[in-house]
Order: C-alpha cells, then sequence, then structure tokens
C-alpha cells in the first residue's frame, strides 16, 4: 500500500487536493493545467459572460484532429483513388460514415463557433488595451480555419468539390497582378487536378493545423498573461478613483494616493503582522475561486457537451458525397461552400470589387478594429456607434451567405428555396 | 567617425545586406521550388480527328478539351472555348437561341462568344485551328484567334 502511494506520489508530487495548497499545485506543477491560474475569478467564468465559445471552438479543433487523423488511415490524395476511398470509407470501413461525418460537422462547427466567439469579443470590447494583438492573431485563426476548412472540401474529389474549388480558386486569380500566379502556385498546375489535390491534401493535414496550433498557443498565452477572461461588461467598477492608505500602521502617518488602474502588484516579501498596503479588495478576494475544481470542471462538462453534439448529429445527418468529379460537367448551379457564398455572391454582381477588393478591405479592418477604436470604455452605452457598425457588418454577411446558399438556383438566378426548379435550364 | 565605429557600422552593414539575401534567395527558391517543373496535365495543342468526323450545323463539344467545335457548310471550322472567364465553369451551347448559358453565375455568350448578359470581364476565347499533314485537325489553346478566324477544308 505505501509503495502505491509513493508511485502515486511520485507521478503528481502535490499534496491533497482537500487542502488550497494541493489545488494551486496541481495546476502550477502539471505541464498541460499550468496554463490556469491557480485561482480564478467566479463572474468571468459566467456562461452568460463568453458562452464558453472559446473553448467549444479549442474542443472542436481536437475532434477534428482525432477523426482526422482517422481518416487518413484510409486516405489516398490522388485521383480517382481519393474517390474510391471515400466510397470505401462510406461503405465499408468500420464507423467510417460516423467518423466522416464527426470530421465534417466538427469543421462547420469551428468555422461556426469561431466567427460567433469573434463576436462576443467585439461585442464585449474584450479586444481592447491590452488585448489588441491577441485580437489580430484571433483574426488570422479565423482564416487558418477558413483555409481549413476550404483545402478539406476538395479532398472527396467528387462534383460538389471539384466545382467548388474551381469557383474559390478562380476568385483568388482577380487579384491583380498576382493573383493568377498564386493561383497556379496553390494548384500546382492550370486547372484543379492530381496536382491540386495533393497540394490540398499536404496544406489540410500539414501546413495549416501546424499554423493553427502555433498560433493558438500564443493566443491562450496572452489570455493567461493578460488576466484569464475579460471581466464580464456588468461587473465593470464605476469610474471613479478609488484612494488608498499606504503607510505603517503605527507610528507613521498614512499616505493616501489614487490607486492605479494601470498597474499590478505582485508579492515582493511576506511579514507576519497586519499588511501595510492591499492589493486585492475584500470584495475581489471573494469572488475568487480555485480553478480546481470551479474552473476545471465547466471545462469538461463543455468538452462532453461539444463532443456529444457532434455524435449525435453524426448519427442523424451524413455528410454529402456526390459522384466522382467530372472537369466537362458544371453542376448547376456550382456552388463554393456555405462559407463563401457570400463571397460568391458579391462575385456574381463584380469579380474585382466583389471577389477581391470587399473581401481584403474586410479582413483588413477586421484586423484594425482594436487600433481604429481607441475608446477604453468597454461599457455598451459608451460604445454605440461601433456597436450598430460591427452588427451591420455581421448581418450583411449572415444576408449574403443566406441568399447565395438558399436564394440561388440554375444560372445563378434568383429563385425562392419554396419553388422547385425541374431539371435546370438545359 | 572613428575607425572603431567604422568597421562596426561596415561590417553591421555587410551582415545585414547577406543575411537579407539569403532570406530572399530562400524565399525564391521556396516559390520556384513549388512551381512545378513538369505539367501532367492535357498537352495545350491537340489534333481532335479529320473534318469529315464533324457533321454541319450544331457544334461539338469535346469533353475532354473543353471546347466547341463549329463546322459551318459555307464557312468552314472554328473552334471555342468552353471555359467562362468569369469563374472556370464549362458554359453549355443551346441550340435555341445559338447562346452560351454558364451555369454558374448566369454569364450569356453570343455566337461571337461576346458578352451579352452577366458578370463575366471578356468575351469567350476562340482558338486556331488547322489541318496537320497527317489529315487531322489540329487546335492550338495557346493561340487564341479573333472570332472571325475559319479553317475551310
Amino acid at each position: 500500500m505505501n509503495l502505491l502511494q509513493e508511485i502515486w506520489q511520485s507521478i503528481v508530487r502535490r499534496d491533497s487536493l482537500s487542502t488550497d495548497k494541493g489545488k494551486s499545485e496541481l495546476v502550477f506543477l502539471n505541464v498541460w493545467l499550468h496554463i490556469h491560474p491557480a485561482k480564478v475569478k467566479k463572474e468571468n467564468m459566467k456562461f452568460r459572460h463568453s458562452f464558453y465559445l472559446g473553448f467549444i471552438t479549442f474542443f472542436l479543433f481536437l475532434i477534428l484532429i482525432t477523426t482526422g487523423i482517422a481518416l487518413m488511415c484510409y486516405y489516398r490524395p490522388y485521383p480517382p483513388q481519393a474517390y474510391q476511398d471515400m466510397k470505401d470509407l462510406q461503405f465499408v470501413v468500420f464507423m467510417g460514415p460516423f467518423l466522416r461525418n464527426m470530421h465534417r460537422w466538427a469543421a462547420h462547427g469551428m468555422v461556426v463557433c469561431v466567427f460567433l466567439h469573434m463576436c462576443r469579443v467585439f461585442y464585449t470590447g474584450s479586444y481592447k488595451k491590452p488585448r489588441q494583438f491577441n485580437w489580430v492573431i484571433g483574426v488570422f485563426l479565423l482564416l487558418l480555419t477558413l483555409g481549413l476548412s476550404f483545402t478539406g472540401y476538395l479532398l472527396p474529389w467528387d462534383q460538389l468539390a471539384y466545382w467548388a474549388i474551381t469557383v474559390g480558386t478562380n476568385i483568388g486569380s482577380y487579384a491583380p497582378l498576382i493573383g493568377g500566379q498564386v493561383r497556379e502556385l496553390l494548384l500546382g498546375g492550370h486547372s484543379v487536378g492530381e496536382a491540386a489535390l495533393l497540394r490540398f491534401y499536404v496544406l489540410h493535414v500539414a501546413v495549416l493545423p501546424s499554423l493553427v496550433i502555433l498560433l493558438t498557443i500564443v493566443h491562450f498565452w496572452r489570455v493567461r498573461k493578460d488576466g484569464g477572461l475579460s471581466r464580464p461588461v456588468w461587473k465593470l467598477k464605476p469610474e471613479r478613483e478609488t484612494l488608498v492608505t499606504i503607510g505603517a500602521p503605527a507610528e507613521a502617518a498614512p499616505l493616501t494616493v489614487k490607486a492605479s488602474t494601470t498597474k499590478t502588484y505582485g508579492l515582493m516579501e511576506v511579514v507576519t503582522g497586519k499588511p501595510i498596503f492591499e492589493t486585492v479588495s475584500a470584495e475581489e478576494e471573494e469572488d475568487t475561486v480555485f480553478s480546481f475544481p470551479y474552473a476545471f470542471v465547466r471545462e469538461a462538462v463543455t468538452l462532453m457537451a461539444t463532443v456529444t453534439t457532434i455524435m449525435v448529429m453524426s448519427l442523424f445527418l451524413n455528410a454529402p458525397l456526390e459522384e466522382l468529379a467530372n472537369p466537362a460537367k458544371t453542376p448547376n448551379p456550382a456552388k463554393a461552400p456555405w462559407y463563401f457564398l457570400g463571397l460568391q455572391e458579391l462575385v456574381s454582381h463584380s469579380a474585382l470589387l466583389g471577389g477581391v477588393v470587399a473581401p481584403a478591405l474586410m479582413v483588413l479592418a477586421l484586423i484594425a478594429i482594436p487600433y481604429i477604436d481607441r475608446n477604453p470604455s468597454r461599457r455598451p452605452r459608451d460604445r454605440k456607434w461601433v456597436l450598430w457598425l460591427f452588427t451591420i457588418f455581421v448581418v450583411a454577411n449572415l444576408v449574403l451567405i443566406v441568399i447565395g446558399t438558399f436564394f440561388r438556383g440554375p444560372g445563378w438566378a434568383l429563385v425562392p428555396p419554396w419553388v422547385h426548379v425541374v431539371g435546370g435550364a438545359e | 567617425m572613428n575607425r572603431r565605429t567604422f568597421f562596426k557600422l561596415s561590417w553591421g552593414t555587410v551582415g545585414l545586406a547577406a543575411l537579407v539575401s539569403a532570406i530572399g534567395v530562400s524565399l525564391a527558391a521556396v516559390v520556384r521550388f513549388l512551381m512545378p517543373s513538369v505539367f501532367y496535365e492535357p498537352p495545350q495543342a491537340f489534333k481532335i480527328g479529320t473534318p469529315g468526323d464533324f457533321a454541319f450545323g450544331a457544334p461539338q463539344f469535346l469533353v475532354e478539351e473543353k471546347i466547341y467545335v463549329f463546322h459551318d457548310r459555307d464557312k468552314g471550322f472554328s473552334v471555342a472555348s468552353a471555359v467562362c472567364t468569369h469563374l472556370g465553369c464549362t458554359v453549355a451551347h443551346f441550340q435555341s437561341d445559338e447562346k452560351f448559358h454558364c451555369p454558374c453565375h448566369g454569364s450569356v455568350f453570343a455566337a461571337d462568344g461576346s458578352v451579352q448578359h452577366g458578370p463575366a470581364p471578356r468575351a469567350l476565347d476562340w482558338f486556331e485551328v488547322t489541318l496537320a499533314r497527317d489529315g487531322q485537325l489540329r487546335v492550338d489553346k495557346n493561340k487564341v484567334v479573333p472570332p472571325t478566324y475559319r479553317l475551310m477544308v
């Protein structure tokens, strides 16, 4: 019994979790947990503050890595074998359809959650000083997510994949000067062919995931260094000057100064007796709980809920697989993946303006947000203008995607979804 | 400027220049590496068969080559690209109105390939068609010709 205890102790190397010291050591002696602080603010963990969207996105990414590696065991990135492998995954491989469904719904879910996470961070003003650059990293993570989804879209090598990527990469070729060359570099040829499939595969399973992992590490690290999740708007302190008293309790006269909101204080030394200055107000201290179990339980529940949702969806909703890619026959209408349908809608009006200028401006504007919006207040009533602008941006994107997805029929004609077109315009 | 500062500056400049050029050359090499030296794609110039293979009237669509071959009784042969100039979808030629229709974004091209409707930025390409020595028709996609181009056999 003693030996077992000794072995266990040699693994965890901490005090019992029934003590505060043990709870702290669990966090900071463990390489996987030490990205957390030992204690967290209770209010910051409220679901209605963050909706846990960052966590959900991260967990979806974990699902994508696991199911993706599993799918790689049965996939050859080479036409037409790629398509045959998809058929095998669909009809022969044990649990093949389930894994493929999970991969697909997690991928779509990640696009959605990354976007919603961005909205949450915007609406709570959490990109403001000192978190400006972490917002920029977040925008790049959004772009990488779209890139991962787009490269993955080609891999089944069916009609859907082939034409979505043909249309999608042609949009890119409208970029002035370099557009055509970039497209050729991406495709490894003049049209979507076997070279393109291999390149998209390499991007999808090696290059882009590595970049996402690298940026995610930086993203998390900076959140932690900036004091964890942002303070919920409803807990922001009133804007008044707080006075604190500094000085020895007995002999000298106490000194009253303005409390700094920009400085943080660390523990410099430990002395016995009454404290001579305070770093944390009593109210704040009461508001703080240990990460174990309060934060960890919430994360574990979020993980389980995310996995369960994706699993249930994968039981009932099948990822589409159309016929083998046929360069000669364009389906009518040919559509890009849904998150690019807003872009395709713009492109249907003007290829250069809609396909290059508008998206480039959108990305630049997103990156620049924390540097343009210099208003320090995070309170909604101080930010009416920006909130309206961002809402218009979000709604415009959604409307375009909905039009492209549901209201565009054969020949890209406006067809409401409740009208059924037979056969197309042939 | 004394001797020491002079050497510090010069070595610094030389070092920086070396670093920048090394990075530049490496980047150029990476880009060149990614540009295939050989394309395993269908050739741009190819033979499509003898003139007798093509009937008069409705154009014949060649699937692999993505071209429409027109054979007019009086004027002769002409070859149009079936690739939409907008985003690369394959256009369909309707016999009813003798126009090309793109399924992706609704572009419509007239019988001579010019844009009539939709977002397409320019007219469909017409390719040079010649008679090869072995009596077959030869199409060269690298040679774009005006829509009035005809080959009389």
